[in-house]
C-alpha cells in the first residue's frame, strides 16, 4: 500500500507541476518564456535557502518561517528519505540511536512551533488589519504540515507503548523467552521505555538488574534513551492510561498509515496549493531584476510563471508608497497585493467586467513605480516590471480614459472653483498666457484655449467646458502665470482643480 | 545636524546615483540622514484629487515631526508639494468643511499612532546647502576644484513657483543655483530657459509637447556653448536623460549632471 500510494501521489504531483507550469508560461508571450529571462545564480540561491528577503523585510516572520523550513528539510532528507541519505551517509544510522532520535523529535517540535506561531500570526492580522478584513485565506497547507508533524508524533508515541512491537523486536534480535530472562527485560523495559504491557509486571531491584544486563547485551546497540524523544516521550506518558486498548487495536499501524498517506497528500497538493511557491521562489529568486536600462527601452520581460511563486504575505502592501491613496478613497486596488491577484485573474482568462478593468487601471496608473514592493518582495519577484506589464494590457483592453468615482465631499465644498471670489478678479490682462510655456510651444489646433481665457469660461460660469479643454490637459503646473499674474489669482491650482474635476465621473 | 531624509518614489529605482552622490555630500558636510518610511509625496496625485494628494503630504510630515525632524529632498516637486499641502492644512480654518477635513485627516493619522502638530520644516536641497550650510562653508571644504566647464542650470519650477508658497529663491531672477555651481569650479553661464519647465510633468499626458519642449531647451543649452545642463531634481533628470529621446534627438550633443554629482566630485 505505501509503494502504490507512493507511486500514485509522485507521479500526480510530478504531472500537477508541469501542468502548471505549462499553463503559466503559456501566458507569457514569446518574448516572456522562461529561456529569455536573465539569472543571478549566486543571490538567488542564498534567497532560497536562508530567505534573505524575508529576513530584512521581518524578522519574526522569517523565524517562524524558517522554524518550519528547516524543521521540515530535515525530517524530509533525514527521516522520510532515510534509506536514501541518513543510512547511506552514517553507518551507524538506526531511527532510534542518537543524535538521530533527538534530532527527529526536535526538528519535528520546531515545525511545530513555526506552524503555530504562523497562525497564531495569521488570525491576529486577520483580526487586526483593516485591509484583510476577516480573511482567513490559505490555512490548507499549513495545517497539513501541523496534521503530518503531529500523526508522526502519535506515530513515535504509539510505538513507544506497544508491547506487540516490543515482542516483534524480541523475536528478531534477542532470542530470549520466558525462560532466559524474558520477564527481567519487560520489566526493564516497563521502566525505563515506557511500554505499557499487557499483564503487569513485577518490578524489583533484582529483575532490574538482570534485565539491564539483557538490554545492554541485546538492545542497546540501538535504542537511546527514551528522553531524548523528548516530545514522543512525554506523549507517550500521557497514552499509558489507555495504553493496552491501543496495544490491542495495534494503533501504530493505523498512525503509520495516516502518517504517510498525509504527507502524499502534501506532494499531491504541492503544485495546487501555496505550497507551490517552494519550487517558484527558487526561480523567481534566480531572476535577475529590471533595471531603469530596461524601462528606458521598453524591454519589459514578465513570466507570469514567477507570479506563482507570490504566497500572499502582503509585506509588499505595507510598503506601498501609494498607501494613503487607498486610505483617502478606500480603492483597494492599489495596493499590489490585490493588483497581483487582479493579474492573475486577467491572465487565467476570467471574464472581468469592464468597470472592474477600469478601477484596476486606474489603481495602477495611481503607482509611481517606487520599486519599494519589489524591493522588499521575500519570494523575490520582479513587480515592477509586473506593473508596467499591467500598464500595457490594460491599456489595450481599456482604451478609453478612465474616470474616478466622486466620492469625496470635502473637494466640492472646498474647491476654488466653486468660489467666484478667485477668478473674479481676473481683469483679462494676458500676463498668463503670454509667460504660459504651452502657450508658446502649440499652435492653434495643439492647444486650444490659453490660461486667460479660461478665466473667462469660468467667469461665465462655464466649469464643464473649461475642464474639457486641451490647456487644461496640457498644463505643465510650471505656475508661470500664478506668479506673474497682477490680480494674485491662483491661475495653476485652478488649472489643477479643473484637471482634477475632468477625471471624476 | 539631523535630518530626515525623503527620497520621493523616483529615485530609488530610475535615479540611484542621485541617491548615492546626495548621500555622500550629506555625510562629506557631516549631516546625518535618517530613513524614515515615507510614502508618496501627493504630488503625482495631485492630478487626480486634492484630498489624496494632501492627506499623503501631511502623513510624511506626521512621520517626520513624530522623531521631531525636518525633511530634506532632492526633489523639487517633493519639495513643492510637501511645501504646498503644510501651508494649506495650516490655513485650514473654522468653516465646517475644514474641521471635517482636519477631523478626518486625525483620525486616519491617529489610527497609525501619527499626529502632525505643524512644525515639521521642509528643506531642499539646494537652499538648505545655501542657508542653512553657507556658500563660504562649503568654499572651505572644496578640495578639488573642477577645471572649468560651462554648465547651464535647470531650476526646476516646482521649488521656484509660487514664491508664497515654497520661499525658495527669487521666482524671477533666482541665483543660488549659479552661486552654488560657481563654488565648485564649474562655471554657470546664462541662458534663456532656466527658469522654464523641463517638461516632465506632462510627459505621459502629451509625449510630443513635453519632448518638444526639451528639444528647444537642449537647443538653447547648445546655443548658450554649454557643456552640461545641471539638475537639481529628480523628474527634470529624469526628463533629460530619457533614453528614447536621446536616440532621437544625437545632434545635443549635451550631457544632463546632477548637482550632487559636481559638488560631490569637488569636495
Amino acid at each position: 500500500m505505501f509503494d502504490i500510494s507512493l507511486y500514485i501521489s509522485l507521479s500526480l504531483a510530478l504531472a500537477g507541476i508541469l501542468l502548471q507550469i505549462f499553463k503559466l508560461n503559456k501566458t507569457s508571450s514569446a518574448r516572456h518564456k522562461l529561456k529569455n529571462l536573465k539569472f543571478n545564480i549566486i543571490s538567488g540561491l542564498f534567497n532560497t535557502i536562508f530567505q534573505i528577503k524575508l529576513f530584512k523585510a521581518s524578522r519574526i516572520r522569517w523565524v517562524v518561517h524558517f522554524l518550519v523550513f528547516a524543521g521540515f528539510i530535515f525530517l524530509l532528507l533525514f527521516h522520510a528519505l532515510d534509506e536514501l541519505i541518513s543510512m547511506k551517509l552514517f553507518s551507524y544510522y538506526e531511527p532510534t540511536v542518537d543524535p538521530y532520535q533527538f534530532l527527529r523529535n526536535f526538528a519535528g517540535f520546531i515545525v511545530a512551533v513555526g506552524c503555530i506561531g504562523f497562525l497564531l500570526k495569521k488570525f491576529y492580522s486577520a483580526k487586526s488589519d483593516q485591509r484583510i478584513k476577516g480573511e482567513y485565506k490559505n490555512l490548507f497547507s499549513i495545517f497539513l504540515i501541523l496534521l503530518i508533524i503531529c500523526s508522526g508524533f502519535m506515530l513515535e508515541s504509539s510505538k513507544i507503548i506497544s508491547e506487540p512491537i516490543f515482542m516483534e523486536m524480541v523475536e528478531d534480535y534477542a532470542g530470549i523467552d520466558e525462560d532466559s530472562g524474558l520477564d527481567d527485560l519487560k520489566v526493564f523495559w516497563a521502566k525505563n521505555y515506557n511500554i505499557v504491557f499487557e499483564q503487569p509486571v513485577v518490578s524489583s531491584e533484582e529483575l532490574l538488574e538482570e534485565g539491564r544486563i539483557l538490554n545492554e547485551d541485546y538492545c542497546l546497540y540501538c535504542h537511546s534513551k527514551i528522553s531524548s524523544a523528548f516530545v514522543s516521550n512525554i506523549l507517550s506518558d500521557g497514552l499509558k492510561k489507555t495504553g493496552s486498548v491501543l496495544n490491542h487495536f495495534r494503533a501504530d499501524r493505523y498512525l503509520y498509515h495516516i502518517h504517510y498517506l498525509l504527507s502524499f497528500l502534501m506532494l499531491i497538493s504541492l503544485p495546487f496549493s501555496r505550497l507551490f511557491h517552494i519550487f517558484l521562489i527558487p526561480l523567481a529568486s534566480l531572476k535577475q531584476q529590471a533595471d531603469v536600462k530596461t524601462f528606458q527601452n521598453r524591454d519589459i520581460v514578465f513570466n507570469s510563471l514567477t507570479l506563482a511563486a507570490c504566497t500572499d504575505c502582503r509585506i509588499c502592501s505595507d510598503v506601498c508608497s501609494v498607501y494613503p491613496n487607498f486610505v483617502i478613497a478606500d480603492n483597494i486596488n492599489v495596493l499590489p497585493h490585490y493588483k497581483i491577484n487582479a493579474f492573475k485573474k486577467i491572465i487565467s482568462g476570467a471574464h472581468l467586467d469592464v468597470e472592474e478593468l477600469n478601477r484596476i487601471k486606474i489603481s495602477n496608473d495611481e503607482c509611481t513605480r517606487c520599486n519599494n514592493c519589489t524591493d522588499i518582495c521575500p519570494s523575490n519577484i520582479d513587480l515592477q516590471s509586473l506593473w508596467e506589464k499591467l500598464a500595457y494590457i490594460l491599456n489595450q483592453t481599456v482604451p478609453e480614459a478612465a474616470c474616478l468615482p466622486d466620492t469625496l465631499q470635502f473637494a466640492k465644498e472646498h474647491d476654488i472653483l466653486f468660489s467666484p471670489t478667485s477668478f473674479k478678479n481676473c481683469v483679462q490682462c494676458t500676463i498668463c498666457t503670454n509667460v504660459c510655456p504651452v502657450v508658446g510651444y502649440c499652435s492653434n489646433s495643439e492647444n486650444d484655449m490659453t490660461p486667460q481665457q479660461i478665466m473667462n469660461l469660468l467667469r461665465l460660469g462655464k466649469k464643464k467646458m473649461a475642464a474639457k479643454t486641451q490647456m487644461v490637459n496640457n498644463c505643465l503646473t510650471c505656475y508661470s502665470c500664478q506668479e506673474s499674474c497682477p490680480s494674485e489669482i491662483k491661475v495653476t491650482d485652478i488649472l489643477i482643480e479643473l484637471r482634477q474635476a475632468g477625471t471624476k465621473c | 545636524m539631523k535630518l530626515a531624509y525623503f527620497p520621493g518614489c523616483k529615485i530609488n529605482f530610475y535615479l540611484k546615483e542621485y541617491d548615492l552622490s546626495f548621500k555622500s555630500i550629506m555625510k562629506k558636510l557631516s549631516v546625518e540622514l535618517v530613513e524614515l518610511p515615507f510614502n508618496c509625496c501627493g504630488y503625482p496625485a495631485r492630478d487626480n484629487d486634492f484630498e489624496i494628494s494632501l492627506f499623503s503630504s501631511i502623513r510624511n510630515l506626521a512621520i517626520a515631526g513624530q522623531y521631531n525632524l525636518d525633511i530634506i529632498t532632492p526633489c523639487k516637486c517633493c519639495y513643492g508639494q510637501l511645501q504646498y499641502a503644510s501651508l494649506q492644512w495650516k490655513q485650514l480654518g473654522d468653516k465646517t468643511e475644514d474641521k471635517n477635513l482636519k477631523q478626518k485627516f486625525n483620525g486616519l493619522l491617529a489610527r497609525e499612532n501619527l499626529f502632525w502638530d505643524g512644525n515639521t520644516k521642509i528643506k531642499h536641497l539646494l537652499s538648505f546647502l545655501y542657508n542653512a550650510i553657507g556658500i563660504s562653508q562649503i568654499q572651505k571644504r572644496i578640495k578639488n576644484r573642477l577645471p572649468e566647464k560651462r554648465v547651464v542650470t535647470q531650476y526646476g519650477c516646482h521649488a521656484l513657483r509660487p514664491f508664497s508658497v515654497t520661499g525658495f529663491d527669487n521666482p524671477h531672477v533666482p541665483q543660488i543655483f549659479e552661486e552654488l555651481i560657481n563654488i565648485t569650479g564649474y562655471k554657470s553661464v546664462e541662458w534663456s530657459k532656466s527658469t522654464e519647465c523641463c517638461g516632465n510633468p506632462i510627459l505621459k499626458r502629451n509625449r510630443n509637447l513635453s519632448l518638444k519642449i526639451l528639444d528647444s531647451k537642449l537647443s538653447a543649452a547648445i546655443e548658450a556653448k554649454a557643456d552640461y545642463i545641471c539638475t537639481a531634481c529628480t523628474h527634470c533628470q529624469i526628463q533629460y536623460s530619457e533614453l528614447e529621446f536621446q536616440k532621437e534627438c544625437t545632434k545635443h550633443n549635451i550631457t544632463p549632471i546632477l548637482f550632487t554629482q559636481i559638488l560631490d566630485a569637488a569636495l
